[in-house]
């Protein structure tokens, strides 16, 4: 086992967090978020420094998601890297732009679109629920064609019907698909896999997020903890808020392993812990929450304001933040010890139900 | 980053697992083996003999100089075999480390081979019925003797194994009031000599672990001090690390193997179908393995130096842990369970866990102070 980065791994890291930093401070955060706008400004310069490039591993994809949850820059990386990227490299296709991928939120194997092949090429039917569309040009489509799974490219088009929801930087909508024209990227029998393998990255880079939105709450908190004064003292001085603190420091570090070990599972041969994605996950959401309800309790009066930071943070906590399905199928892990290893497909499953 | 084994590493895995099979008794059905201290001190010459001691030590000092990756695999295997885990443990993993960073060429000619070979079991002296996380408030005292050397008085508590060791490494205060960090000095006591006498303590779950060292006027030369006198609070610092990170890879193993007594528990138990205690168990599986993986960093981040105060959470959330699978192991284990007995004693054994090596408000302040950069607390 490994779990150190290479001295280029910290550099990708440490450049990554400096070119955020001056790009997307909190002000600027609230204000594409008040606007419900995304960081298109900042897009170009992002795929001109590689940040959409096929050959970053999922340990380097890993570190830049935990950056992007770090700073809370509003761009469609997630959807367009981590859920559409896959698809394309596979097809040998370049990436049309900002992307994202149409599938059923539950997991299940089976699409809820349905694909079918008439004169003029593939038309796609149906209604998919809880897409992060986001200023996607394309869609990639998960759709059925006679009971296999085969993944298209749909031009963005369909009307995309956007929910409220906790995150104005993510919002999830509804698409309609009615016969719309689309080309076949992957084909059965190859897309069930690929899509298994798209859904458990994609799930390991949310982690990865939640573990830098966790860090930056902790550091909204230490820094108010240090500079602000009550009884002629730093508050941060006082154990009761010193040690809670202390604990979030533990649970984002204990978060970040258990990252790094999905991360490497991926990078790694096939066969390794079935339970990786979803403890990362897990474990990845709760450092994320917790921090972020300390941070808005060491803050005080002023943490529970609009006007500060921390809640954009807790919105992507909570967006985040899942049902216990997770736990289940971690259980379902750790049972199946001494058996085959279990089916990591279940484990996938139930992460990406939480998503919906 | 990489999970799985490179070549030497599943190598030095495949060899150590058909070692550890051929050189100890099988893993019990339920529970775990208790081992004598003459079986203690047989394992120990059986690890050397094997060339298996010293696994993090440098090779210069007659360790093994194992990269993390391996020094992981070594302690992960030994406890999933069932090897004791008490063996020198003191010796190996704390007052090595620290004789090898500040002690002399003499000291270290003198203790680490013993060490090594199993022939010296060392206690630590640190803590005293006045002084316990408040650690620079010790009232012992070594005073200069006239015809050269110190003379030691004083008492020590919570010291564990310290009715079988042979030496201690022992911290008294040679100068300045209590409550000073200098004027400390670190001593390696050599635990036969007149005037030491040794009380075990019973703790409540019946086991002896511990116990009351009491110092009366005892002789030791100038060669006895770590470090120059009046430096003891720097060597006890190192000790404390490496207790907090080095240490603390030995536990985190030896927690994997008691996790997976609670599964074995929970199955047995028929309680596997039961949602809330699946969830319970998923919950620890979790922490076990983030525990594994910054265990893991913390030592590769060490490189052979002293462990960083980032590692203190690894100490300090492994005895959480700890005691939340005890808890859960006595909760399922009924009264009819072959495993009752078995828990009944960790569930109070483990209740040392959060106060050994440094309490759990202790090292939070650590974490808060040191890593968090936040203002002094006290």
């Amino acid at each position: 086992m490994d779990l150190t980065l290479t001295r280029d791994q910290l550099d990708l890291r440490e450049a990554a967090r400096r070119f955020l930093g001056a790009v997307c401070p909190p002000a600027t955060v609230a204000e594409l978020a008040d606007r419900r706008e995304w960081a298109s400004g900042t897009w170009p310069e992002l795929i001109r420094q590689g940040w959409a490039d096929p050959d970053l591993s999922a340990v380097e994809l890993a570190l830049l998601a935990g950056e992007l949850g770090y700073a809370l820059l509003p761009v469609p990386w997630w959807t367009t890297v981590g859920l559409a990227l896959p698809v394309y490299q596979a097809a040998g296709e370049p990436l049309p732009g900002p992307a994202t991928l149409v599938d059923r939120p539950d997991g299940s194997d089976t699409p809820l679109l349905a694909a079918r092949r008439g004169a003029a090429g593939w038309r796609i039917d149906g209604v998919a629920s809880a897409v992060d569309a986001g200023p996607a040009a394309e869609f990639v489509v998960a759709a059925s064609t006679d009971g296999e799974v085969g993944l298209f490219a749909v031009p963005a088009g369909p009307v995309h019907v956007p929910t409220e929801g906790i995150d104005p930087l993510r919002v999830l909508g509804s698409l309609t698909f009615d016969s719309v024209p689309a080309r076949l990227l992957v084909g059965p029998p190859n897309a069930a896999g690929l899509l298994a393998r798209v859904r458990d990255r994609a799930a390991m880079l949310l982690a990865a997020e939640a573990v830098g939105v966790a860090e930056r709450a902790l550091g909204f908190a230490v820094e108010h903890a240090k500079l602000r004064a009550q009884f002629g003292r730093p508050i941060g001085s006082y154990q009761a808020v010193s040690h809670l603190l202390a604990e979030c420091y533990a649970e984002v570090e204990l978060a970040r392993s258990l990252v790094w070990r999905a991360a490497a599972a991926h990078d790694g041969p096939a066969g390794g812990p079935a339970d990786a994605t979803a403890s990362a996950v897990l474990a990845g959401r709760r450092a994320a929450v917790q921090s972020c309800e300390a941070a808005v309790q060491v803050c005080g009066g002023m943490g529970v304001t609009w006007d500060f930071p921390v809640h954009r943070w807790y919105r992507r906590a909570l967006w985040l933040d899942g049902s216990t399905e997770t736990l289940a199928a971690i259980a379902d892990v750790v049972f199946a010890v001494g058996e085959s290893g279990g089916p990591p497909g279940r484990v996938v499953r139930e992460v990406r139900r939480e998503l919906s | 980053m990489r999970l799985h084994d490179d070549e030497q590493e599943a190598e030095f895995r495949a060899s150590l697992r058909v070692w550890l099979r051929e050189h100890l008794p099988p893993v019990p059905e339920v529970g775990a083996r208790r081992w004598t201290p003459a079986e203690l001190r047989g394992w120990n010459r059986t690890l050397w003999t094997g060339g298996y001691a010293g696994m993090s030590w440098p090779v210069s000092y007659g360790g093994c100089g194992a990269p993390p990756a391996v020094q992981e695999i070594f302690v992960a295997e030994s406890a999933r075999a069932g090897a004791p885990d008490h063996a020198n443990l003191i010796g190996l993993n704390m007052v090595g480390p620290t004789v090898i960073r500040h002690g002399t060429a003499v000291q270290r000619d003198t203790y680490l081979p013993g060490i090594l070979r199993g022939d010296t079991l060392f206690c630590q002296g640190f803590s005293e019925p006045e002084a316990g996380s408040d650690l620079a408030a010790i009232r012992t005292r070594a005073v200069p003797a006239p015809d050269g050397g110190y003379r030691i008085t004083g008492e020590k508590i919570w010291s564990s194994y310290a009715d079988t060791a042979d030496a201690c490494l022992l911290l008294a205060r040679t100068d300045g009031p209590p409550g000073r960090h200098d004027g400390l000095t670190c001593f390696l006591v050599d635990m036969s000599t007149p005037g030491v006498t040794v009380q075990p303590l019973r703790q409540m779950s019946g086991d002896a672990d511990f116990s009351r060292i009491t110092l009366t006027d005892v002789a030791v030369p100038e060669s006895a001090v770590v470090g120059p006198a009046g430096s003891g609070w720097r060597v006890a610092m190192t000790t404390l690390a490496h207790e907090r990170g080095t240490l603390a890879v030995t536990l985190v193993a030896r927690l994997a193997v008691q996790f997976d007594r609670l599964r074995r528990t929970v199955v047995a138990a028929g309680a596997d179908r039961d949602r809330s205690v699946r969830d319970q168990l998923a919950t620890l599986h979790v922490e076990v393995e983030a525990l594994r993986c910054t265990a893991h960093r913390a030592v590769a981040t060490a490189q052979g130096g002293d462990p960083a105060p980032e590692a203190t959470v690894l100490k300090l959330r492994w005895s959480e842990v700890d005691q939340r699978v005890c808890a859960l192991g006595f909760d399922v284990a009924t009264p009819r369970s072959p495993w009752r007995a078995y828990w009944e004693r960790e569930r109070l054994r483990s209740r040392t866990s959060t106060i050994e090596g440094g309490t759990s408000e202790i090292l939070r302040g650590i974490v808060a102070e040191r890593v968090l950069g936040l203002p002094r607390s006290r």
